[in-house]
């Protein structure tokens, strides 16, 4: 008799960008007529620079090996690729210091199965989140994730149980949740990750917010630039509602609960959550002005709770633990784990979960290993497009929510790109002008005309036309975006150029 | 499928503009002016409500696109690994400018903002599949592959 084995193949938009699926469709062709060999389409650990990563399982034993670069096309039988399997030193990606160093709590599951095998759900803890939350109800629902100290992980870092608070002492009959699944901000993937390697955690998070706060439709509006995730939620969604975990009375309870999936249309702005809502309410999305709140007035005008992909995923995994997997780590509005994306010009890039705290070098040095073409690190944008540039001399400060603010910038979404030494301050700061200029929804004016001067302001810099007025002036345009945009948009455009010009005052001149 | 039958299931949820715009694009490609039409009476608004719905987003097309859409990620970790000059090269290759179609309708090349591949960058997608560690040659090998593969068919 011999052994089963199982080969471990990801099915994930990184993973298949450098040919997971040629590896799946090649090992498929080789396994026709081996019964005890199975493969598995699982998600991925996030480690990408190992992508295609390729495992093994064999006796309870699971082991990988990186096929990046490595044709397979040759091959001839399975026995060759598993005799080629075991020569290439295969280890336990768990027993990696890119993964022991992390803290993983929201991401407990992503590589580990087939994301759409219910049973691994269930066997990992799935739906005892929800199973908690019926038995202690809506209102203590809603404490625990106070207790936890869970703030949105989307960019704005508010407060997610005073949301819910609000939402739920709305008295209305209809009530909506929606998911900000627009994951725009350049840098960034956390989000998508989820939705492709754990869809179940974040439609059980959804679940457990709508029951909190009393609402009985959901809707995720993802972005289209993200084919793979809208394949995983449509089938998730599909297979929970055949289990009676979408829908009527689900888990037995006098609870119903749908969810609607809306694709953007290729525009970042709806990423801002009340463009999100017009864009979901089928019109142009322009932005609204708050006051109302959409806590209060949101979608079709009714009380909405909207929160991003990893702050609903997160609760599913603090109701289902407790508050304290949350609340041990750090204080303030950074507490708990934050899922750091480390990406651009790196050799180990890929999803970070750990404390807030850490700093950028330990990040880019203990996880990163260093740029990927060798050149010293010369800046890193943290918290897209809207985020600033730090310089090597502050790599040693401690990344928080408040950190950042400090240094007038925002953590954001997690997103932190490197950059080297080769690299054009002045080309960087005018991209940011530049995609507002071409993003901006157009509803207020310094956004919309200010983002346009910018552009023609850094342009005169970088040709050497500046004069000293001109400078006067871009941090005048700067300051105008900043107080008087309507949203983050106009409003937060404005950092990533100060950054430049107070960090890198030498690599901006005329 | 006729365009009444597309666009049914959308009339009556809520917000249901959009959802109908992606199906028929899906279908006929792009947008024409009697699409518009059907679908402005169909949702009972005017042919000019749904026209400034469609020139808001990126992604809905009022002329034929190419068989091929290659979108270039520009954003800014793509930027850190060099997809300014990819870009370059990929426009002077194919002789066409940001959201231009090659007179064959092949190619349709567009510049994007973050495809979410950012640590295997840089990034371009062609329709559905995204390439990382993009380069050139490996965005034509990929389309010659393709076309092979569609002859083959």
């Amino acid at each position: 008799m011999t052994d089963p084995i199982k080969i471990y193949i990801p099915k994930e938009t990184s993973a298949c960008s450098v040919g997971s699926d040629f590896i799946a469709e090649k090992i498929n062709l080789l396994t026709q007529d081996h019964k005890h060999i199975s493969i598995v389409r699982n998600g991925s650990w996030g480690a990408f620079w190992l992508e295609p990563f390729v495992e093994i399982e064999i006796n309870g034993k699971r082991t990988g090996s990186s096929y990046l670069n490595k044709d397979i096309s040759q091959l001839s039988s399975i026995e060759e690729f598993l005799d080629d399997f075991n020569k290439s030193k295969p280890f336990n990606i768990l027993e990696t210091e890119f993964i022991k160093q992390q803290t993983r709590l929201v991401f407990s599951r992503i590589g580990l199965h087939d994301p759409l095998d219910l049973d691994e759900y269930f066997n990992s803890g799935g739906y005892k989140g929800l199973e908690k939350s019926f038995e202690i109800g809506q209102q203590k629902t809603i404490d625990e994730i106070k207790k936890s100290g869970l703030n949105g992980r989307g960019g704005a870092a508010f407060p997610t149980a005073i949301k819910m608070q609000t939402v739920f002492d709305q008295e209305a009959k209809t009530k909506y949740v929606a998911c900000n699944a627009d994951e725009g901000d350049g840098g960034t993937f956390s989000d998508r990750l989820i939705m492709e390697c754990d869809p179940y955690s974040l439609i059980e998070g959804m679940t457990i917010a709508a029951y909190g706060v009393g609402a009985s439709h959901g809707y995720i509006y993802l972005r289209s630039e993200y084919p793979l995730a809208k394949y995983f939620l449509t089938e998730a969604i599909q297979i929970l509602k055949s289990k009676n975990l979408l829908g009527k009375d689900i888990l037995g309870k006098k609870f119903t609960f749908d969810i609607e999936l809306r694709i953007g249309a290729g525009s970042y702005v709806c990423g801002e959550e009340t463009a999100m809502m017009e864009s979901i309410e089928g019109k142009r999305g322009l932005v609204r002005s708050k006051p109302p709140l959409p806590a209060i007035k949101g979608l079709f005008n009714k009380p909405t709770l909207i929160n991003n992909v990893i702050t609903l995923a997160s609760l599913s995994a603090i109701l289902m633990q407790g508050k304290d997997i949350f609340s041990q780590f750090g204080s303030g509005k950074s507490v708990g784990t934050m899922p750091f994306q480390l990406c651009g010009n790196i050799k180990q890039g890929g999803l970070i979960e750990v404390p807030f705290g850490i700093t950028l070098n330990e990040m880019i040095y203990d996880f990163g290993a260093g740029t990927l073409n060798d050149k010293p690190v010369h800046a890193v944008q943290i918290g897209g497009p809207l985020g600033i540039y730090l310089p090597v001399h502050l790599f040693n400060t401690p990344l928080t929510v408040e950190s950042l603010i400090d240094l007038k910038g925002s953590l954001g979404h997690g997103g932190v790109i490197v950059f080297d030494d080769s690299t054009n301050m002045t080309l960087q700061a005018k991209f940011a002008m530049d995609f507002c200029q071409k993003e901006s929804c157009g509803k207020c004016t310094p956004c919309r005309i200010g983002s346009v001067r910018g552009v023609e302001l850094i342009d005169k810099i970088y040709n050497g036309t500046a004069v000293k007025e001109d400078r006067i002036l871009l941090e005048e345009l700067c300051e105008t975006m900043e107080t008087t945009s309507l949203c983050a948009m106009g409003g937060m455009t404005p950092n990533p150029v100060r950054s430049i010009m107070k960090y890198f005052p030498n690599e901006m001149t005329n | 499928m006729s365009i009444k039958q597309i666009i049914d299931p959308f009339i009556d949820i809520k917000g249901g503009l959009i959802p109908a715009l992606h199906a028929v694009q899906k279908e006929f490609g792009f947008l024409n002016k009697e699409n518009i039409k059907t679908l402005a009476k169909s949702f009972n608004i005017s042919d000019a409500e749904v026209i400034d719905v469609i020139t808001y987003y990126d992604d809905f097309k009022l002329e034929k696109q190419g068989q091929y859409v290659i979108k270039v990620c520009q954003a800014e970790a793509c930027q850190s690994l060099g997809c300014r000059d990819l870009w370059d090269t990929l426009k002077s290759h194919f002789q066409l400018e940001h959201n231009e179609t090659s007179n064959d309708y092949s190619v349709t090349l567009k510049e994007v903002f973050c495809l979410g591949n950012c640590a295997l960058s840089p990034s371009v997608m062609i329709n559905k599949d995204v390439i990382g560690r993009a380069n050139s040659e490996k965005i034509l090998t990929y389309l010659s592959r393709r076309q092979n593969n569609f002859k083959n068919d």
